[in-house]
């Protein structure tokens, strides 16, 4: 209880509530004013002459490729919609439309209801209407109240890069979506969203500014008047220029004509991609118009995974090229001098084992010192030269290049693949159902439970190419030049794996003969990935010099056997692509 | 004991009245939001997220409930720091639409401002309980409204007018309900009305007349009463100057719209004739629930919050709005009893405070929406969507049944 008696005073609380009773009543008496006495005036004015702000829509940017070449266009479609507040008869009315449009009429109630906003919004039930149809539409406007047709951009992609995979797509919104986006008030139902690849990465940057328009409506909802004052006109979006060159993109893409696979070209200094090729692909125009379900299924049903941007979410065994690793690790912890040779007879037996392991040439390769390890491939080297290396070291040595970690290009939905720790394998294969020593006779391979998608295998050889100080992968050819955490080893360590490479390329028995060029110095590294699901995977990982900048290329054929036969020939090729066309490359 | 006994009994009756016109206002607010989200079940709809604020909202009500009014006494410093302190962090966050008003919290934004309001109510309670055997001196006016424009100056630079405004709301009746002399605070008052009689000639000749003869009336020195006569009537001079080098652009607009509303129907009016529009057209008995063309069609702007009077008198009439204002009044009458009949001196200024405060919201929001005056940012208490305001009436609503159980 506190100690001061209160000493309200009668007077003063009845001068409150006068206070409260006059307010109230002034408040009450000029809403009964409004109400009753001018409501014929405010009613008529509500039903007549209402001013509606609309929005306005400005063009989407364009794509272009890194020569200004249009990937990415818009497409004027007419669109037709429906006001269910304006609506006189509904049935009568939608199998007008139906006839008119041969959509069947339970398929337009569907779209009624599935994209319904309200009583008094329009909401889009056909699409790509023809002229034939939007002037039948006009003919019959008097019994077709509360529909309209309205312009409709729609994205038209270059026909050469129609199946990029890269190039991602946009998205019709419909309701139940719009709560979970990032700035859902930007957003309406059935406007269009970049839904995947760049169209999603930089939806910010390409999307339009809507704009507001002020019109006078009638009760039907139609214009009767534009106001001018006031609006807030629309900007359209801003273009974005990609890396990519899309003559080097259609001319990489012919080389993997009935195959699976990659082939990724950048280039090491400013991490620009000029190609990014993934097959099988799609025609990227199913999302335009109407898709039927079948042929949805069909897409997400094909074995071959065409859906699938192969470079950032495939996941595959690198192979041999991670005994470069496996190199790294010998001669920068001292474990080795590289000049030491041993003996390839073409087996090996582990110390304690009775399991014999093969070299891939049966003969063996005689006395092999690093360098000739790496530049034929030798597996006998590297089985005997891993036993010096523990597993957490490899591991740690494979994460600083950037396996097992998304490589940062400006994509969405990147794979980080998979590296195996300790804890993987006692996860997997239980406590002691593992040995290190057995696991890294895989491992030093690029075999067992390694997984990389072909992205980072660019990463890993850009990281070689500039010796540890690498631009990050990007896409966008102004995005800022950024780069990966240096990777510091010693001078000796890139020399003797740079020299390695380059013999891979030139050497006399080097893996990699068949992509030699006369004119360009060619490093690289091929890999023969045996799988599960057949003939092994052939990659070739490389980069070379070319008019004083650094280029780097990923070649993966899958199923498509060694990568000496079959991915060193397109490396060649691509080297070749340069060369002949080397105006292209030195503007930029 | 017996005496005891019966004023607890009789304080609960009121809490228990206060109750159930609070529970109608919720209700009412909550129907009309239903009407106006498209899709009123999703989880992102006006309606939904106002039913999980109330919810929020009643949880701190029943935990502040467990507060002793002695401890809101003793600590009133300290609440007023913390108060103060709390709207200086939104200047260290990034702006929310340009404006410093607000933290978010994630869930929802918060507004110190608002939690200001009450802070500087209970420190001014306190010092005038503390000096209840000087309240008839006039210097006792000082303190009180030192500290609400210390509050309102800080609210200013939010920038917050309407906050702003409202702090200064129940420095005069809570003065009056302590004792203050008349005299005193037509003094307070005077220079008010003489600001907004300035805007107009005539209006500015009669009030010089009026107050000439209010002062003449009163007892006290002469020349005193001749000087701040005179300093009143300067004020009014001035008053035009400070209009057009002190107040920014769009609080200019305001008043501008409030004089004339049917000038530019596009330009910043368009908020007001929308709403007169939306409201006339509602006639005696509306156009029925979830009906209302202007308010469905989007004419109306921020209809959830500042105008969902709007939307009521659009949709259920004259009719629904009588309703409306008679719940409004016997909340506010509620009150009165209760600050009436409560025992001490603090608790009874402080309920004064609230009810103040309440009132002055409701008030400038419905004369807002009729056009009475300039378009101001002011939710509706327990009727507008809005978690930091909803949350604000049910600490409020708390505090007052603290009170009333002393």
């Amino acid at each position: 209880m506190l100690k001061i008696e209160n000493k309200a005073d009668i007077f003063h609380y009845r001068t409150l509530l006068f206070i409260l009773v006059l307010s109230i009543l002034t408040l009450l008496s000029r809403y009964f004013y409004l109400q009753v006495i001018e409501y014929e005036r405010y009613s008529s004015k509500s039903q007549v002459n209402s001013v509606r702000a609309q929005a306005t829509y400005a063009p989407r940017g364009l794509i272009l490729d890194r020569n200004g070449v249009v990937l990415v266009e818009n497409y004027p479609t007419y669109i037709l919609t429906v006001t269910p507040y304006e609506l006189d008869n509904k049935e009568v009315q939608f199998q007008i439309i139906s006839d008119i449009t041969d959509i069947s009429i339970d398929e337009l109630f569907r779209r009624y209801k599935k994209y319904n906003q309200g009583r008094f919004l329009p909401t889009v039930i056909a699409k790509n209407l023809t002229f034939a149809e939007i002037s039948q539409i006009e003919e019959r406007r008097l019994e077709l109240s509360g529909f309209q047709y309205k312009r409709f951009d729609e994205r038209l992609y270059n026909d050469a890069l129609k199946d990029a995979h890269f190039l991602g797509y946009l998205r019709e919104l419909d309701r139940e979506s719009i709560p979970f986006l990032d700035k859902s008030q930007l957003y309406r139902a059935g406007e269009l969203i970049g839904w995947q690849g760049l169209e999603k990465q930089y939806e910010t940057e390409l999307r339009y500014s809507k704009g507001i328009k002020y019109i006078e409506v009638d009760t039907y909802g139609r214009e009767i008047n534009t106001i001018n004052d006031n609006n807030i006109p629309a900007y359209p979006g801003k273009n974005l220029t990609l890396s990519i060159d899309s003559k080097l993109q259609q001319f990489s893409k012919n080389l993997l004509i009935d195959r699976k696979g990659v082939i990724l070209v950048s280039n090491v200094d400013s991490g620009d991609i000029l190609s990014m090729v993934s097959n099988p692909s799609y025609n990227l125009d199913i999302y335009r118009g109407e898709t039927t379900d079948s042929d949805w299924s069909n897409l997400l049903s094909d074995d071959d995974k065409p859906i699938i941007n192969r470079n950032i979410a495939g996941l595959y065994p690198p192979g041999s090229s991670f005994k470069i690793i496996t190199a790294i690790n010998l001669i920068e912890d001292g474990l080795l001098d590289p000049g030491d040779s041993l003996m390839c007879t073409g087996s090996y037996i582990p110390p304690g084992s009775s399991n014999t392991f093969n070299c891939w040439k049966e003969d063996g390769h005689g006395l092999v010192d690093l360098n000739k390890a790496i530049a034929q491939s030798c597996n006998v080297y590297f089985y005997e030269t891993i036993q010096l290396i523990k597993l957490s070291d490899w591991t740690k040595t494979a994460k600083i290049f950037g396996f097992h970690n998304k490589t940062d290009i400006d994509l969405p939905n990147e794979l980080i693949g998979q590296i195996p720790d300790k804890e993987f394998f006692i996860n997997t294969y239980g406590r002691w159902g593992w040995s290190e020593r057995g696991v890294l006779l895989n491992l030093t391979l690029g075999q067992g439970d390694i997984l990389v998608t072909p992205l980072q295998s660019l990463r890993y050889i850009n990281h070689i190419a500039s010796k540890g100080r690498t631009a990050k992968l990007k896409l966008n050819v102004n995005k800022k030049v950024e780069y990966y955490d240096d990777i510091i080893l010693s001078e000796q360590t890139w020399d003797r794996v740079i020299k390695g490479l380059y013999d891979v390329v030139n050497a006399e028995g080097g893996s990699g003969w068949r992509a030699k060029q006369s004119e360009v110095k060619l490093y690289g590294k091929t890999s023969t990935a045996e799988n599960p699901h057949g003939e092994p995977h052939a990659w070739f990982n490389g980069f070379f010099d070319f008019e004083g900048q650094t280029y780097s290329l990923v070649i993966l054929v899958e199923n498509g056997g060694g990568g000496g036969a079959v991915a060193s020939p397109i490396a060649g090729e691509i080297v070749r692509f340069f060369t002949n066309e080397q105006v292209e490359m030195v503007n930029k | 004991m017996t005496f005891f006994n019966n004023y607890i009994y009789r304080s609960n009756k009121y809490l228990g009245k206060l109750y159930l016109i609070v529970l109608s206002l919720i209700t009412f607010g909550l129907i009309t939001l239903y009407s106006i989200s498209s899709d009123p079940l999703s989880i992102n709809s006006s309606f939904m997220r106002q039913l999980v604020f109330i919810i929020f909202s009643l949880f701190v009500f029943f935990i502040l409930n467990q507060v002793n009014v002695k401890t809101i006494h003793d600590n009133s410093t300290l609440i007023y720091i913390i108060s103060f302190l709390l709207c200086f962090v939104p200047f260290f966050l990034t702006p929310v639409e340009n404006t410093y008003r607000w933290i978010d919290l994630g869930f929802f934004y918060i507004q110190p401002g608002e939690y200001l309001k009450c802070a500087t109510i209970i420190i001014i309670a306190k010092y005038l309980s503390n000096h209840h055997l000087e309240v008839k001196e006039g210097y006792i006016v000082f303190i009180p409204i030192l500290i609400a424009l210390l509050s309102s100056f800080l609210v200013l630079n939010q920038p917050d007018l309407g906050t702003a405004v409202i702090i200064f709301a129940p420095v005069l009746p809570m003065m009056l309900w302590a004792g203050v002399n008349g005299f005193t605070l037509f003094l307070l008052i005077a220079p008010v009305i003489t600001i907004i009689a300035a805007s107009n000639n005539i209006i500015f000749n009669i009030w010089g007349v009026l107050m000439f003869i209010i002062f003449m009336t009163f007892q006290g020195s002469l020349l005193k009463r001749v000087l701040i006569y005179f300093a009143n009537i300067f004020t009014g001079l001035l008053f035009p100057f400070f209009w057009n080098d002190f107040l920014n652009g769009y609080q200019r607009q305001r008043f501008i719209d409030f004089l004339s509303p049917d000038l530019d129907p596009m330009g910043s009016s368009y908020h007001i004739i929308q709403s007169i529009t939306a409201i006339g057209s509602g006639g005696m008995f509306g156009k029925g629930w979830g009906q209302g063309s202007q308010t469905q069609l989007k004419f109306l702007p921020v209809q959830e919050s500042d105008f969902i009077l709007s939307v009521i008198a659009e949709e259920f009439g004259f009719f629904g709005i009588a309703v409306i204002m008679f719940l409004f009044s016997m909340l506010i009458k509620t009150l009165l009893d209760i600050a009436f009949k409560s025992s001490d001196y603090f608790s009874s200024l402080v309920i004064i405070g609230l009810t103040s405060i309440l009132f002055s919201h409701i008030f400038v929001n419905s004369a807002m929406t009729i056009g009475l005056i300039p378009v101001k940012g002011l939710p509706t208490p327990f009727v507008s969507a809005g978690g930091s305001f909803m949350l604000l009436c049910f600490i409020m609503l708390s505090l007052v049944s603290n009170l009333s159980k002393n």
